[in-house]
């Protein structure tokens, strides 16, 4: 029953052509999405331009997204109450005497800060501003720099908690902690692949070392960062338990860490928690008014059944799981160089879910699948969230680090490949922990 | 002119602020209201916090643009100053658009939801829908302003 006026190809050229040449002229993001949707909101006499209202009111209307603006703030308290201090002394004891140093605890410090925060783009600003400086000055190359600050940050959103499992468990209905327990063995792989690159980094530049701590200040640190440390288990721990939903977990993360930043830690003052409020408030709402307008335009690729029409060949290819896995993994990581994760995941994830499930994928294989590669997409251009704010802290144009976030890239996507060649590496977890959730 | 947009600004700041520190109160309630017997468990904390989260997004937005943060995609080269302005004037011109869009419908939209209340607080939904509006004519500003500083750009180094 079509009763369009455009045909599924013409309105992909008007969406899809409208949304590139504005993206083009600088046109900001979440505004050249909305734009797209204009031309045939005014063509389609069933349409009208309310439709923009209703989807991004819809969009914003939702619970589920409000993990993103808690998850923000939990990260920008953890800075300013003094927990990230002492997860980085922490890390300096543990990686601080392996060749580039200073780099591996950025790594390490991103594995932490995952396992607490579930946003990237929170990691790479908070990261950028903690290292970037600091690693030039010891030394280490500025693109480099930039780059493994970038790349860590992916982490966060692969290491449970993560905004993304949240959204995609909210949009493709998904088990979100089979996913938090599936992340937690590919996030591991990644920052071993990371701290591999930044060993071979460190041989051929000749990085500077630290002494290597005692055993006394390694255990130390570890008594200090454990109050820090225990917010993942109360987190991932509390939503597998079913003590509070995922996006209640995100407020519990804030909630635990301002009474560490202002009972335990006792660093906290009310300027420090008003800048954070702020920060928090400008970069989700920048983050979350994207997804309204991606929204609107999601719908209007469902109303034209474009992705039908896209993936109507394709069913045909008769793929496996792995060749599907890759196909999978390679449109995210295009989708993924265009556009933010979270309205990539509303737009194309429903797009491929049938084609997973055509081909007998596991809905947490893909699902862990399609957030790797689209959290690679956070730092690949030209629009590669992390990358590019890790660029602006250093007050450097983005293709300034391109060349080393490519060749640090490379074996993450060796993992990546893993990943998909191996199912087992994700579903192990929840098979031994959660078998329940699997089903 | 400047002052009162300077102030217009640190308004919607605050009140951004404002809003990301009240959502942690209904989402806390419902928490707590779970496990213990210390106050009832409302069923307007969710909507409550929802509708917080839709006015902290639109607030956001709109300092955004004034700010210059909502993310664009950097495909140019470094460019002289008035090439630059010669581009944001014209990817602004856009934006105009859209905010054109917002204050137009956006009152339409408000209209529709005079009669409507929200499902669980019986809240007006007026006071929902009207931030799209606000949005619209906050954006107008803001442009406004970035049309004539750019403007100041290409004819202060035209003239030259």
């Amino acid at each position: 029953m079509m009763t369009a006026a455009l045909t599924p190809g013409v309105a992909a050229i008007v969406l899809f052509g409208t949304f590139f040449t504005l993206f083009l002229l600088r046109v900001p993001v979440a505004f050249a999405l909305g734009l797209a949707c204009l031309p045939s909101l005014i063509i389609e006499a069933r349409l009208s331009p309310m439709m923009l209202f209703n989807e991004t009111f819809k969009a914003y209307n939702s619970f589920i997204l409000l993990a993103v603006p808690f998850y923000l703030l939990t990260a920008n308290l953890m800075n300013v109450g003094g927990v990230t201090d002492r997860l980085v002394r922490l890390s300096r004891s543990m990686v601080g005497n392996f060749p580039g140093a200073l780099a591996q605890i950025n790594v390490v410090l991103s594995v932490f800060f995952a396992g607490i925060s579930g946003s990237s783009t929170a990691d790479a600003a908070s990261q950028s501003k903690v290292f970037i400086d600091a690693q030039v000055k010891e030394g280490y190359g500025l693109s480099f720099s930039i780059a493994i600050t970038a790349v860590s940050a992916v982490l966060a959103v692969i290491i449970p908690p993560s905004i993304l499992m949240i959204v995609w468990g909210g949009v493709i209905s998904t088990s979100i902690g089979a996913m938090y327990l599936a992340g937690f063995l590919p996030g591991l792989l990644i920052a071993a692949a990371q701290m591999v690159t930044v060993h071979v980094y460190a041989k051929i530049y000749h990085y500077p070392v630290y002494p290597r701590a005692s055993l006394k200040e390694f255990f130390y640190s570890l008594w200090i960062s454990l109050p820090a440390l225990a917010t993942a288990f109360i987190i991932v721990g509390g939503v597998l338990l079913g003590w509070f939903t995922p996006t209640e977990s995100a407020c519990v993360a804030v909630l635990y860490t301002i009474v560490l930043s202002v009972f335990i830690y006792r660093e906290m003052n009310l300027k420090n928690l008003y800048q954070s409020l702020v920060e928090t408030g400008r970069l989700s709402s920048v983050a979350l008014f994207c997804v309204g307008t991606a929204s609107a335009f999601g719908w209007l690729l469902a109303y034209y059944q474009i992705p039908r029409a896209l993936l109507e060949n394709v069913s045909t290819w008769g793929m496996g799981i792995t060749q599907a896995g890759f196909f999978i993994a390679g449109v995210f990581l295009v989708v993924g160089c265009f556009l933010d994760a979270i309205p990539a995941i509303i737009i194309f994830g429903t797009i491929l879910q049938p084609l997973a499930a055509s081909v007998g994928m596991h809905p947490i294989h893909f699902a862990i699948i399609g957030i790797v590669s689209l959290a690679f997409g956070l730092v690949t251009p030209p629009y590669g969230l992390c990358l590019m704010i890790a660029c602006s802290v250093a007050r450097v144009p983005v293709r300034f680090a391109i060349k080393d976030t490519m060749i640090m890239l490379m074996p993450m996507l060796a993992m990546l490949a893993a990943i998909i060649i191996w199912p087992e590496i994700p579903l192990i977890l929840p098979k031994l922990i959660a078998p329940e959730l699997l089903k | 002119m400047k002052r009162l947009l300077d102030g217009y600004h640190r308004l919607l700041t605050w009140l951004m602020a404002a809003t990301v520190a009240i959502l942690i109160v209904p989402v806390t309630l419902q928490i707590v209201s779970r496990y213990t017997a210390l106050i009832p468990s409302w069923i307007w904390t969710e909507e409550l916090s929802r509708f917080l989260f839709i006015w902290m997004i639109m607030l956001g937005a709109m300092v955004a643009v004034r700010e210059g943060t909502h993310f664009v995609v950097d495909v140019w080269p470094q460019l002289e100053p008035r090439p630059a302005a010669l581009l944001g004037v014209v990817a602004n011109v856009f934006v105009l658009v859209f905010a054109l869009v917002f204050v137009w419908w956006g009152v339409q939209f408000v209209r529709f939801g005079w009669d409507q209340t929200s499902e669980l607080a019986e809240l007006p939904m007026t006071y929902i829908f009207i931030a799209w509006p606000v949005a619209g004519l906050t954006w107008l500003l803001f442009l406004g302003e970035a049309f004539v500083r750019d403007a100041r750009v290409l004819a202060g180094r035209g003239a030259r």
